[in-house]
């Protein structure tokens, strides 16, 4: 009893610890600590980047962007949000009710569930399982059915079209993703996160894989969905996509979904190929937020320079270079660190 | 895969105004596209009929509300070979540098209305528009009005030139030409760019003149045809410029006679105001203004930013008694359903983004 | 050049041939009693431009259509028949190009009435 009593306290604020723990009630109190640390810094990170976006894309256009609510307009992002939960919610005649309702919300939380399986810091993760980041690969995957489903329950033609094309260029970028995903674990002995990490603390994967870097960093623009494979969403042609049919409310949570699954994005990037929070004399968590914030701003800068790519385009693309690519860049993983 | 019927407008993001397309798709193929047009329809036709000669150019300004001072001019000529009025040199060189300076401005905002169109985030948009500003600067130094001017009377105009206007004038030019290489670099070094535009809504030369289509997408379609040229009217005859054609009759084909079409409007207003002579500029006062004989006829052709635009005038006394006006706008959107077919939905709106179309002129 | 309309496909065909394959408008003209419409063709190559007429009567309006020949006449012919209660012989019946027109008074015609429907809704 007193040994259990005596842990916590040495243990300071290692909330890993805490979660491994023998006693349950620490064990699910660090649990509901780290999700709720993880959601603030989801939170953060979105709003911070929602309104970055905003200012980068302004800047590149020689424009302003928000500048009239709080300094530099940070806080037009919230206000936006305010507007946006104060408006009505309309469900059309037509949709499928039940699943309208759930379908964005579950969408989601199926994000912030990947981002919650990720390590943050030695002292700040929840899971440490043998093949962590296969297990995000596959509940990613999953993502672009139930972005389908949601569509089709708003029975609009727009968000048909979208959701057909949100599936077919699943086919595409799924297999060259997951190649250079399986390069890294040939390069790492495993598919742990942790250990990933430790294996780059001699150099980073990107230095020795660039090319597996580069496919994985447009396959994650088209898991993204962002510019130029933002055919989901495309406004000049579909008005709004899968979102036609959808209220204020549900716009809003979709803005917050896209950059939840930014930092997803960039996360898992920054862990596979830069060495995740590994870095000289700043904490842990601020290498990695660090490393995923740069690559992040690349992301932006992509949207704001680039045209829509066509459906047929990206999956010639994908199969005439992305897949090739990839199986070079296993070979030369294999070469190297087998 | 059973065939969709979606329908497109007449509030949509790339219609460019009120433009309602129905469109049956097939997957990602278009089948079949019908525009249907219409809704900014204000009977320009009927109503220029009961009011005076020069009581209408503010209506023809509005067919056009990105090249105003174009529609403005046709009508202006047209009631000028109604009467047999001839225009004084001056004023035709002043002509001449307003009409290409609006074309440049007309070409800066298709850049980035285009751009838009085939999935860009308002860059081009942005940027065009920014510089399309300064053309629209200089056209209030000359004109008075940034949208509308209504500086075109019979014989001349309403004003001269402001006294610092050429030095203006060849600054931003100068400005300009930089610009427009910088378009040149960002767009076309962009690979998903030149994907989406090269050979897309192939048009051959054959079905570019069968179809009617006029303007840049006729010229980009190997049809050696500039009105400028070709029905040469006021100074042009005297300037240097080359008509611009591209043999392919692709979308890039089209982006790149505008292009060029700007580089070549460039060298006109330098050597234009170069060129520009001494002496008296202006119209006749709107009260003093003869009656052209009745029932005589003229026919005008002018090449507007947007193509060939024909007025057809039947004068009656002090009014128009029928004005026929060929857009080109009209004729360019009829090609729209023999372009898409068989193309991906994606690109119907690449192809609407290329043909330039501005619904006031459409519709009339 | 004036021609009877139905001598006007054949002359149109010749014209085609000839070099002025190129249509820029098709157009009516209303002189109360009789009814002008007008083909503009362009020989591109040329430069050369050639008006043919065509004079009907205004109470017996129709001319054969030409799209067969020129794919421009589509929309052309179409719109003239709306504004001007022509009809055109040898084509389908369409829908009217102008969305929510119901087509009944062309108004292009000289006796057109302005502002029938309000008149008609006041009393």
């Amino acid at each position: 009893m007193t040994n259990n009593l005596q842990i916590p306290f040495g243990m300071g604020l290692n909330v890993t610890s805490y979660i491994n723990s023998p006693n349950p009630v620490y064990s699910v109190g660090g649990i509901i600590a780290f999700a709720i640390i993880v959601a603030i810094i989801i939170s953060i990170f979105g709003y911070i980047f929602g309104w970055l976006e905003r200012k980068m894309i302004a800047k590149v256009q020689h424009r302003h962007g928000p500048t009239y609510v709080g300094k530099f307009g940070i806080l037009q992002n919230f206000a936006d949000l305010v507007k946006l939960l104060a408006k009505e919610d309309i469900i059309p005649d037509s949709a499928e009710r039940t699943l309208y309702i759930i379908g964005l919300p579950l969408l989601v939380s199926v994000s912030i569930f990947l981002v919650l399986l990720l390590p943050f810091a030695p002292s700040l993760q929840a899971t440490n399982f043998a093949f962590g980041i296969l297990i995000i690969f596959v509940i990613l995957s999953f993502t672009p059915i139930l972005l389908f489903i949601t569509a089709f329950s708003t029975s609009n033609k727009f968000a048909d079209i979208s959701a057909q094309r949100s599936v077919l260029i699943l086919l595409s970028y799924e297999l060259p993703m997951i190649l250079a995903v399986a390069a890294v674990g040939i390069a790492a002995h495993g598919y742990n996160i942790a250990s990933i990490i430790s294996a780059q603390s001699n150099g980073i994967f990107a230095i020795f894989m660039p090319l597996g870097l580069a496919v994985l960093f447009i396959t994650m623009l088209a898991e993204l969905e962002r510019p130029p494979f933002d055919l989901r969403e495309a406004d000049s042609e579909l008005i709004a996509g899968w979102l036609t049919d959808m209220s204020a409310p549900y716009y809003a949570l979709s803005l917050f979904l896209d950059y939840s699954r930014m930092l997803l994005g960039s996360l898992l990037i920054t862990i596979l190929f830069f060495g995740g929070w590994e870095g000289p004399l700043l904490p842990p968590i601020v290498w990695l937020l660090a490393k995923a914030s740069v690559i992040s701003i690349f992301i932006i800068i992509i949207r704001a320079t680039t045209v829509r790519m066509r459906i047929d385009s990206i999956l010639k693309f994908g199969w005439k270079w992305l897949l090739p690519l990839s199986l070079i860049n296993l070979v030369i993983a294999y070469i190297i660190f087998a | 895969m059973a065939v969709t019927r979606i329908n497109i407008g007449p509030v949509h993001p790339s219609t460019h105004g009120v433009l309602r397309l129905v469109a049956d798709i097939d997957g990602d193929t278009v089948v079949d596209v019908q525009p249907h047009i219409g809704f900014l329809h204000r009977g320009v036709e009927k109503l220029v009929e009961t009011r005076m000669f020069m009581q209408n150019p503010p209506y023809m300004e509005k067919l056009d509300y990105v090249s105003p001072m174009s529609y403005d001019e046709v009508y202006v000529a047209a009631v000028e070979a109604a009467m047999g009025v001839e225009v004084k040199e001056r004023a035709q060189y002043i002509r001449v540098i307003l009409l290409e300076l609006q074309r440049i401005a007309s070409h800066l905002l298709w850049i980035g209305t285009m751009c838009n169109d085939i999935g860009q985030m308002f860059t081009a948009f942005m940027w065009g528009f920014q510089d399309r500003d300064m053309v629209l600067n200089l056209l209030e130094e000359a004109a008075g009005g940034r949208m509308f001017y209504v500086n075109m009377r019979i014989g001349g105009m309403v004003r001269d030139l402001p006294p610092d206007f050429a030095d203006h004038a060849l600054g931003l030019m100068d400005y300009m030409e930089k610009r427009v290489k910088e378009y040149e670099r960002y767009l076309e070094r962009n690979p998903v760019f030149m994907e989406r535009m090269k050979g897309v809504g192939v048009l051959s030369y054959d079905d570019a003149k069968n179809l009617g289509v006029t303007g840049p997408v006729l010229r980009a379609s190997g049809v050696n045809f500039d009105a400028r040229k070709n029905k040469a009217y006021y100074v042009y005859q005297k300037l240097h410029f080359s008509t611009q054609v591209q043999m392919a009759g692709d979308n890039l084909a089209r982006y790149k006679v505008r292009m060029m079409e700007i580089r070549e409007s460039i060298r006109l207003v330098r050597e234009a105001i170069k060129a520009l002579p001494d002496g008296d500029a202006l119209g006749m006062p709107v009260k003093l203004i003869l009656p052209a004989a009745k029932n005589r006829i003229s026919i005008v052709s002018r090449e507007l930013p947007r193509g060939e635009c024909i007025m057809y005038l039947v004068a009656d006394a002090q009014k128009p008694y029928r004005l026929s006006i060929r857009s080109p706008s009209f004729i360019n959107l009829a090609a729209l359903n023999f372009l898409a077919k068989g193309q991906r939905t994606a690109d119907m709106f690449g192809i609407m983004g290329t043909l330039d179309l501005v619904m006031g002129c459409v519709d009339k | 050049m004036k021609i009877e309309r139905e001598l006007l496909k054949e002359k149109l065909a010749e014209m085609k041939k000839a070099g002025f394959d190129y249509l820029e408008k098709i157009t009516a003209v209303d002189y109360s009693d009789h009814l002008d419409v007008i083909y503009l063709l362009e020989n591109i190559e040329d430069g050369k431009e050639e008006i043919v007429e065509v004079t009907m009567p205004a109470d017996d309006a129709w001319v054969p259509s030409v799209m067969k020949l020129f794919l421009a006449a589509d929309w052309y012919e179409r719109e003239m028949s709306e504004m001007f209660g022509i009809n055109i012989v040898g084509r389908n019946a369409e829908r009217l190009l102008l969305e929510k027109w119901d087509g009944k008074q062309p108004p292009l015609r000289k006796s057109f009435q302005w502002g029938m429907p309000y008149e008609e809704g006041a009393k």
